[in-house]
């Protein structure tokens, strides 16, 4: 099977590689980016362990072809943080204990990190709702819960003035 | 600072601290198995049988080494000159590694293939063909046992002695029985009321979110064997590989790093572990084989599968006399149960749970059928789950045989607080309980009776739309394996061990021979050590997994991690701090009678003023030594626990059923766990939502089933029931503190308790619902299909 | 896993023509979509095989048949098939196929019991489209079972020639076609 050259900004940075059209975009990222914080937990779409944020949409990358994001940008959660601060969806996690294995976490936070920009105010129902295509085995999802509200919150305080 | 702020300065045992290890996970930056990439890693795959009961003819491998990327096809015939064709399981038999002339199930593995990336690997497994000769299939593990039934086990031909005693049939593993059979017969004969019910387990998978896998490492030039594996009990796995392999133990290195859930699924030792040891073996580079979903449930350790005959005799008024359970357990192909090596039916004799019963029985059968291998997985702490089952179930059934409530026959037959240590009908000596306080807690927290006083106005509604069920189970768990001299993993004795070094400027590493998958043992460990030796938890690292470097341990499973590995930290702690006592009256220039000690320092009786913090003693270990000591503050120990321990629960849930669809809707859980002290209150509740979960999912949802040629049907997420955040229901958790009087810290364990009590308690809401129409006992899963099919047979579907 | 199929269709020729067809067995495979008989080893057993694709996956079972029994009286075939994929499905087939005089003189009635299990890999991802997609590959037989009876009606010729048609089952063309029936069967007059 013959290599095409793709180019894709992942994270910011500009990404040039030559794949396989075959080629998943999970083992894409995982594999030729090095970025292994997307996993795979299944082959059929359902987990949701592997989310990421394309062109502006919740995507599952074992469902995408590597040749399928040409010219697209690519946010994982290796992206969230900024100068080695945390962002709001990540903190909320970590203070309201998101999370056990940590397995299902970066889906759930670039999941999460999708799901406030198109809803900044949700309800727990939303919440529910919105997270439906990721699984975890060991939260319950009881405190995802809490921490995804912890997030929305925080991300609707006005902004402080950057020092 | 003051004393209540220097307790709080220590985030020790008590505190909801944050978790140490969330830092990485939320950054991407795990390391789990899959995210390891070693220089010169190749890939493998698996080719895998489509049939349960087969012979094998011919594997052609031409097609596939013609793939260019392919470094290698190995089948059983490659693994016969190591004799590594076959394997010794945890449970006393053998299993096949790669299949030796006969496939057992569908699914196990035939062949495994090598190549450069894993999309050759997998193009070549798709290259490989293998003729089969079909063969009848033995399902039903009733039908395995009747004389003319196919021999499975053609390698265990004219063996009639197995691990466990004598076998009876081709197909039968073992029987195993507890109690006094002669007495309870009695018991029964003589008994005014008795109950029976058939009440089956049925076969489910833990799933964890991260498959099964490994990368095997083999240095051909050090001679040296590194592995990293998805691995509950390394240490256990390192044994087992340098007895396998003939490679001395000192150069064998297993490292569990992340894991991402275990569930008891990450015990065993898989066919794909043992190949991918042998191909970094034969060909010196590393080796990474990580299974996809649909291996994972279909090869891995499943759960339960146990089919009981509940029996349970009681007097008039609902005082319980006597029980019987006879059980028939579907091993499956092999027997790779991973119990202690003694109890083939793991801690299935809890069974007689949280009530005073005099005459108690229980006969467990092990049998052979065309399906994979395991039984002892999920959250299941050793048949926990099984017994705990079918005895809340025979409690339900025989208060609604006499027309008595729940929580009465309960509190009428719960061992009382006065009997503890109990010694039960089966020989075991329950440390601590007070199951009186727990259930009038959550009857009070529920308003039972209120709850009670609503179904009854609904049943009298015609019109009612929904059937309301009210739920109700008290279990006592058995956790911690276990007292070596009854609890042994192919001989190793199940103690734990820890080790910890404080360094000079006073903080401090820890390392220990169990593994989390989640658990937060990183937290939670170090909090046990902060309240020992009064250091800042955040100051102690704690390491776990890497067999060259962490003391010998058995491994994380069967909630044993805080009972045994806990046990063994304060232990360590406590020679620290007794050697710090020395320290500290030699700098203080006192007797070491004439200090207190306070939160985080040695005090001199009287005089506040005067004091050493174990900061200060840690320096001076390093450079001033009391003569006669050695420098240095560290300690090593080896638990070997007393007992188990004994945590309990009370559970109560509602449920209002559709009449038109079927479909459950839990409207409340509320789940009272007692595990004796509480070490980080935060994680607990997580572990409760967990197991909670994982029950919901359980008796709600999954399900395993096989045809008759023993296909299994729906083994991937389109069909195998994980819970979403949808459908979860939201759980209240509530607790009671009865420490356990042997623990050094009085902690019992808890994460298996709510998996193990909420399952029975799903059950006994859902037929509680249809109780006035004459429904005892409903079998799981409870999915809106089933339950639509009992309204349609009791008449009341809308 | 097993599916028992029983199933009447009627043919606008007389049973002699029809049962003329059904008990040359070469043509009978021939109306199967997707089946070839590829070698006669004796009067009563044959190598066949049956083509499926499901998009870019393929399954080629070969496979033995035997007649069981040829009853010219009652004008009854019953044979044994036996099949086998070598990436590991495997389907038998145990039928009884008659022809019973129709409602009018030209009409017959060809009538079908059988047995199948399929083991393997298509059992186990494709059970829950075992029966649908039986059936409507038994329409498509049914079919071209009719086209055969009819070119031979219209020869004089006593042996019927097997009928053209692609030589491979494309399961995707069956799920459409299963789908297009549904909605159709919603817009169907009730009987």
């Amino acid at each position: 099977m013959s290599k095409k050259l793709i180019r894709v900004k992942v994270n910011g940075k500009m990404v040039e590689k030559a794949v396989e059209p075959r080629m998943l975009l999970v083992h894409f990222l995982r594999e030729e980016c090095n970025l292994t914080g997307a996993h795979i937990g299944c082959e059929t779409s359902h987990c949701g362990a592997c989310t990421v944020d394309l062109d502006g949409q919740s995507v599952k990358a074992c469902t995408h072809l590597a040749v399928q994001c040409d010219g697209s940008e690519v946010l994982t959660v290796e992206g969230l943080a900024q100068g080695g601060v945390l962002h709001a969806v990540q903190e909320g996690f970590y203070k309201e204990h998101g999370l056990q294995c940590g397995f299902c976490t970066p889906g759930m936070l670039m999941r999460t990190y999708r799901l406030l920009q198109e809803n900044p105010n949700p309800t727990e129902e939303e919440v529910r709702a919105g997270i439906s295509g990721n699984l975890c085995r060991c939260t319950g999802y009881q405190n995802i819960v809490k921490a995804i509200l912890y997030a929305a919150a925080k991300l609707r305080e006005p902004q402080k003035e950057a020092a | 600072m003051n004393a209540p702020d220097r307790r709080a300065a220590l985030e020790g045992v008590g505190d909801s601290r944050l978790r140490k290890e969330d830092a990485r996970f939320i950054q991407g930056k795990g390391n789990y198995v899959d995210d390891m990439k070693l220089p010169g890693m190749l890939h493998m795959d698996i080719v895998r049988s489509p049939l349960a009961h087969a012979r094998i003819k011919k594997i052609h491998k031409e097609a596939a080494l013609a793939i260019p990327g392919v470094y290698a096809v190995l089948t059983a015939d490659d693994l016969k000159p190591l004799k590594l064709h076959w394997m010794p399981t945890l449970a006393g038999d053998v299993a096949a590694v790669l299949a030796d002339t006969k496939v057992h199930f569908q699914m196990q593995e035939v062949a495994v293939v090598i190549a450069d990336d894993r999309y050759i690997a997998a193009d070549a497994v798709e290259a490989v063909e293998v003729e089969y000769e079909e063969l009848p299939a033995v399902i039903d593990p009733y039908k395995a046992l009747e004389p003319g039934a196919p021999v499975l086990r053609e390698d265990l031909a004219g063996k009639t002695e197995g691990a466990h005693g004598k076998r009876e049939h081709h197909n039968h593993i073992f029987t195993w029985e507890s109690g006094d059979k002669t007495a309870t017969d009695a018991v029964f004969a003589s008994a005014p009321v008795t109950a029976k019910e058939h009440i089956v387990y049925p076969r489910v998978h833990p799933c964890p979110l991260e498959t099964c896998g490994c990368v095997a490492s083999f240095d051909p030039v050090r001679g040296e064997l590194t592995t990293y594996m998805t691995s509950q009990a390394p240490h256990i796995v390192r044994t087992v590989v340098s007895m396998l392999s003939g490679i001395p133990e000192s150069k064998v290195r297993i490292v569990s790093p992340d894991i991402g859930g275990g569930f008891g699924n990450k015990v065993g030792v898989y066919p794909g572990y043992v190949c991918a040891i042998v191909a970094s073996i034969v060909l010196g580079r590393p080796v990474k084989w990580v299974e996809d979903r649909i291996e994972n449930i279909s090869s891995t350790a499943f759960a339960r599968d146990y089919h009981m005959d509940g029996e349970i005799a009681a007097t008039r008024e609902g005082r319980i006399l006597g029980l019987r359970v006879n059980v028939i357990a579907d091993h499956g192909a092999f027997d790779a149960c991973a119990d202690p090596s003694k109890f083939p039916a793991g801690m299935f004799h809890i069974c007689s749970g949280s009530y005073d019963i005099r005459a108690a029985y229980c006969q467990v059968k092990g049998v052979y059928t065309n399906k994979a291998t395991g039984g002892v997985a999920y959250r299941c702490s050793f048949r926990v789950t099984e017994a705990v089952y079918v005895i809340e179930r025979l409690v339900d059934i025989l208060a609604q045989q006499l027309g008595m409530d729940k929580a009465e026959i309960r509190a009428k037959n719960f061992i009382r607080k006065e009997q503890f240590p109990y010694k039960s009908p089966f020989g075991f000596e329950y440390d601590s309980g007070d199951y009186h306080r727990g259930l009038q807690k959550v009857l009070d927290a529920c308003d039972y009776k209120g709850l009670r006083a609503e179904q009854t106005a609904k049943r009298a509604d015609p019109n009612s739309p929904t059937l309301m069920g009210i739920g109700l189970v008290s279990f006592t768990e058995v956790m911690g394996a276990g007292p070596s001299k009854m609890c042994d993993i192919l001989g190793v004795g199940m103690f734990d061990s820890c080790e910890i070094r404080v360094h000079p400027t006073g903080s401090a590493i820890a390392r220990m021979g169990t593994i989390s998958t989640g658990q937060g043992h990183q937290t939670t460990y170090a909090q046990i050590i902060a309240t020992e030796l009064g250091l800042p938890s955040e100051l102690i690292q704690v390491e776990e997994g890497d067999t060259s470097t962490a003391p010998y341990g058995l491994g994380t499973y069967g909630s044993r991690s805080t009972p045994v590995a806990g046990a063994a930290i304060a232990m360590a702690a406590r020679k620290i701090h007794a050697k710090a006592r020395k320290i500290a009256a030699n700098l203080l220039e006192v007797g070491e009678s004439d200090l207190d000690w306070e939160i985080d320092r040695f005090k001199v009786k009287g005089d506040d003023a005067r004091f050493k913090t174990m900061k200060d003693i840690a320096w001076a270990a390093y450079n001033q030594p009391p003569a006669g000591l050695e420098p240095g503050l560290e300690a090593v120990h080896y638990y070997d626990p007393p007992n188990f321990t004994f945590p309990f629960g009370i559970y109560l849930c509602v449920v209002d059923i559709d009449r038109g669809t079927g479909e459950t809707k839990v409207r409340r859980f509320y789940a009272l766990d007692d595990c004796g002290t509480r070490i980080n209150p935060m994680i607990i509740e997580g572990q409760l939502h967990g197991g909670l979960t994982e029950g919901y999912a359980v008796a709600m949802g999954q399900q395993m089933p096989f045809d008759a040629q023993g296909n299994l049907l729906g083994n991937t997420l389109m069909d195998y029931f994980l819970p979403t955040a949808v459908e979860t229901p939201k759980w209240e958790t509530d607790h009671t503190v009865t420490p356990s009087p042997h623990h050094p810290i009085g902690a019992k364990g808890v994460a298996e308790s709510p998996h193990v009590g909420s399952i029975p308690t799903f059950t006994s809401a859902v037929v509680d619902a249809f109780a006035h129409l004459g429904v005892r006992h409903m079998e799981m899963p409870h999915s809106a299909y089933r339950v639509w099919q009992q309204l349609q047979q009791s008449g009341v579907a809308l | 896993m097993e599916v028992k199929i029983d199933k009447r269709y009627e043919l606008a020729v007389a049973p002699a023509r029809a049962w003329a067809v059904l008990r040359d067995v070469k043509v009978v495979a021939g109306c199967m979509p997707g089946a070839t008989i590829t070698e006669q080893v004796d009067d009563k057993h044959y190598k066949g095989s049956v083509k499926v694709k499901v998009g870019p996956a393929n399954a080629s079972f070969a496979g033995d048949i035997e007649v069981l029994a040829l009853d010219e009286a009652a004008m009854k075939l019953q044979l044994l098939g036996k099949g086998s994929d070598r990436a590991g499905s495997s389907a038998s087939m145990d039928l009884t196929a008659t022809v019973e005089s129709g409602d009018a003189a030209g009409a017959a009635v060809l009538a079908g019991q059988a047995k199948v299990t399929v083991n393997g890999k298509f059992a186990q991802f494709g059970a829950r489209m075992m029966v649908p997609v039986s059936e409507m590959l038994l329409a498509q037989f049914a079919d071209n079972f009719r086209a055969a009876t009819a070119t031979a009606a219209s020869e004089s010729s006593a042996t019927p020639a097997v009928p053209a048609k692609p030589n491979e089952i494309s399961a995707l063309a069956v799920l459409w076609g299963l789908i297009k029936g549904w909605i159709a069967g919603l817009f169907a007059k009730r009987a």
